[in-house]
């Protein structure tokens, strides 16, 4: 009896209590915009692992930044992988920093979810910046963001076994498989042109190279992804070929990202593979063996010439409403101009993202660097500019589509169809 | 107000009134009670007041940042239970891959455990040493390991598959494979979650009294029968636990079913309720779906661990 009288009311209360919280979680819906910020010290959120030895660098960046304005800055470097999370809890929370480092891909849609600052009132010079990389931050004429370092993927290959058995650089789609064929039957034991199954940016060049569009706004403002016209399923089917019908890859490569790729050459188990610019010194820095062997050749058009590659990077945001949107420009602009944006480049691997820096890459003459550079100026792309993208990125529809047909799920055809369509149902239920 | 009131021994004091002593008995346990009420609501309470709210909401990124955001009633769940991928592929993969993972997490840890139950002191003491590492070791160590022991190319799986001619050499990829991505996961989940029914089933053996199972011996009982006439009826509390507590752990099982290649993309045919609202609210930006989606779950384990309840106790045992 006296244990059924506490059951009763253990349920009363806890049940109120509920409805109390339930009831002041609606209240705390409205104080989501980031006001938090307005402190002596300027926060700066900086992407972990692009410079081995960011906090020096940043050591430097800071003490310049107070001897000229008197303010003092601090850095949090926060890893890719949870970048996305951090920041939406921390719009949540109100507790965003002032200044922050955002992937290319990322920044329309929060530029135009309203969490950045328009920039372009303190932008003198657009033009001095890679266009395409610019282009990622600009919303109606609004620039919320301002390219701060590049990346570019072409070729790496091993310039030892290429001489070794007499093959050139190959200028081709043709070429390219043929000398990838051959290099293949010579080296048994090595995989000839590794096909990543998780690697949309290894993907995305063919769709380009072959004629296709991942995604084009017509007149009307409606977006057309032409992946399944006939010269876009040329160029998948191409790439997808190389693995199944030419044996050139292997079957676990279908769960390789660009990371997993790149190992591969540093373990010495690919002759060559779509690499990013970043990844040379990487690659030696694993395995000093290689010092000397690599080479580096921009990704062939189908009958000669360029093939368009993905240019990633980062852009430099600043958040709106924190009350130091001055003082995170004057930040902005002492990495994006002069030493410390050249210096990044040096240090990182990453090309400062100004046509002028990247052009002295290309004429630099280094061949684990000029090829990239030159892939950067003469044919380096981005994904569409329309904020509803990174949901094309987060459903996996490229993925999905390159990984169906690897696995024999889908033919090039069905593939493409379907990631046509869903490309653009979510890209035009956006606009 | 009822605690100021002067305590007075139960036999000496005859004027206090009968109704305040009883006050503040009922009172006691509630002062007692507040700190982990407090604890409970914070935690757990309000983040779920929060996500019921949010479920109601079109909350995208937008709003997120401006704060305002739109009553839209019922629309998140209408969307969610009209759309086919939730009962062909979401709803499928949690409900069968739980349903297989609870049974076989229990009965492997109930044989664990009688095996445990027969073993000599010492031995007892070496083999649960070692159980428990399977047990200790963190759910994302754990799945990379699984994931490198099913490498496609180069894991022990495929090497020893190769050798013995089963699979052709150029290796088959099992994660694109939605049957062979939930063997591992089950695998996986197995391995991590059977010491504990093993531990808390041998705790549940050693007190059944030796004398029911020499009585049972004595009428001529097997193993099989005393266990299913003697061990089972005394365990059935004990049962009761593992099962409700393995059947919440595998039906929101994450860690696992993320980390896996091809278990992060959303509209992949991998992805179980706990996965699709992560990817929902953190991938898509999507926090009012997402919401509706941990919504659904919740009333979903709520459900399954009634049905539970009242199927492993009679009803006199609930009282």
């Amino acid at each position: 009896m006296a244990r059924r009288r506490v059951h009763e009311y253990v349920t009363l209360p806890a049940a109120t209590l509920s409805l109390v919280l339930a009831a002041t979680a609606c209240g705390g819906g409205g104080d989501g915009g980031g006001d938090g910020g307005t402190t002596d010290t300027l926060q700066v959120w900086i992407m972990e692992g692009t410079n081995p030895d960011a906090t020096a660098f940043f050591d430097e960046v800071n003490a310049a930044y107070t001897e000229e304005t008197g303010i003092e800055a601090e850095v949090e470097f926060v890893p890719w992988a949870d970048a996305q999370d951090k920041i939406s809890t921390a719009i949540a929370g109100g507790t965003t920093p002032d200044v922050i480092e955002l992937g290319t891909t990322f920044t329309p849609e929060f530029a135009d979810a309203g969490a950045l600052h328009d920039l372009s009132g303190y932008i003198d010079d657009p033009s001095r910046f890679h266009q395409e990389m610019y282009e990622m931050g600009v919303i109606d004429d609004a620039a919320y963001g301002v390219p701060w370092y590049a990346s570019i993927r072409s070729i790496i290959y091993r310039k030892d076994i290429f001489e070794e058995h007499g093959q050139e650089e190959p200028t081709s789609w043709d070429e390219l498989r043929e000398t990838a064929l051959d290099l293949a039957e010579a080296e048994e034991d090595m995989i000839g042109f590794p096909v990543p199954g998780q690697a949309q940016y290894s993907v995305m060049p063919w769709i380009w190279g072959g004629g296709g569009e991942v995604a084009v706004q017509e007149a009307d403002g409606t977006w057309t992804s032409t992946i399944n016209s006939p010269e876009g399923r040329a160029g998948v089917e191409f790439f997808t070929d190389l693995a199944l019908e030419d044996d050139l890859s292997t079957t676990g490569a279908v769960n390789w990202n660009e990371i997993d790729v790149m190992e591969t050459l540093a373990d010495e188990q690919s002759i060559m593979a779509i690499s990013n610019s970043s990844n040379p010194k990487a690659i030696i820095e694993s395995n000093p063996d290689l010092e000397g062997k690599l080479g580096v050749f921009t990704l062939p058009g189908q009958d000669g010439g360029y093939m368009d590659s993905f240019a990633g990077g980062s852009l430099l945001s600043v958040f709106e409403g924190t009350g130091n949107e001055e003082a995170g420009w004057q930040y902005v602009d002492l990495l994006t101009n002069g030493e410390f944006f050249e210096r990044w480049g040096e240090e990182s691997g990453f090309f400062p993202a100004g046509v002028d820096e990247i052009q002295a890459y290309a004429d630099s003459g280094d061949p684990l660097v000029e090829p990239f550079a030159v892939q950067l100026l003469e044919a380096g792309r981005t994904t569409p500019v329309v904020p509803a993208w990174s949901q094309v990125e987060a459903e996996g529809i490229i993925v999905g589509m390159h990984q169906d047909i690897l696995n024999g799920n889908a033919t090039v055809e069905e593939a493409t169809d379907s990631a046509a369509e869903a490309i653009e149902n979510i890209l035009n239920e956006g606009s | 107000m009822q605690l100021g009131t002067p305590v007075r021994p139960p036999n000496g004091g005859r004027r206090a009134p009968l109704l305040g002593m009883r006050g503040r008995r009922a009172l006691l346990p509630w002062v007692l009670l507040v700190a982990p009420l407090g604890v409970i609501g914070l935690l757990l309470l309000f983040p779920i007041g929060r996500i019921v709210w949010l479920s109601f909401r079109d909350f995208k990124l937008r709003n997120l940042v401006s704060g305002e955001s739109e009553f839209i009633g019922l629309d998140n769940y209408v969307r969610l239970l009209t759309d086919p991928y939730l009962w062909q592929v979401v709803l499928v993969n949690t409900v069968v891959f739980a349903v297989v993972a609870v049974v076989a997490t229990v009965v492997l840890g109930t044989l664990v455990a009688l095996l445990l139950a027969n073993l000599k002191p010492v031995t007892r003491i070496i083999v649960v040493s070692c159980i428990m590492v399977a047990w200790a070791m963190p759910a994302v160590s754990g799945t990379y390991v699984w994931i490198w022991i099913f490498d496609v190319d180069h894991g022990v799986v495929a090497q020893a598959l190769k050798a013995l001619g089963l699979i052709e050499p150029a290796g088959y990829n099992w994660f694109a494979d939605r049957f062979w991505f939930y063997a591992i996961v089950t695998l996986n989940i197995v391995h991590s979650g059977f010491p504990f029914v093993a531990v808390t089933v041998l705790a549940g053996l050693l007190t059944v009294p030796k004398e029911l199972h020499e009585a049972a011996r004595i009428d001529g009982a097997g193993a099989w029968k005393r266990f299913w006439h003697v061990t089972f009826p005394t365990l059935r509390p004990v049962f009761a636990v593992v099962t409700v507590l393995s059947t919440i752990w595998d039906f929101k099982v994450f860690a696992q079913i993320y980390l896996m290649p091809g278990g992060d993309v959303g509209g992949s045919q991998m992805l179980n309720l706990g996965v699709w609202a992560y990817v929902r609210s953190f991938g898509q930006n999507d926090f009012g779906t997402g919401s509706a989606i941990a919504a659904m779950l919740t009333l979903l384990l709520l459900g399954v661990t009634v049905v539970y309840l009242r199927a492993l106790f009679r009803e006199d045992e609930l009282r």
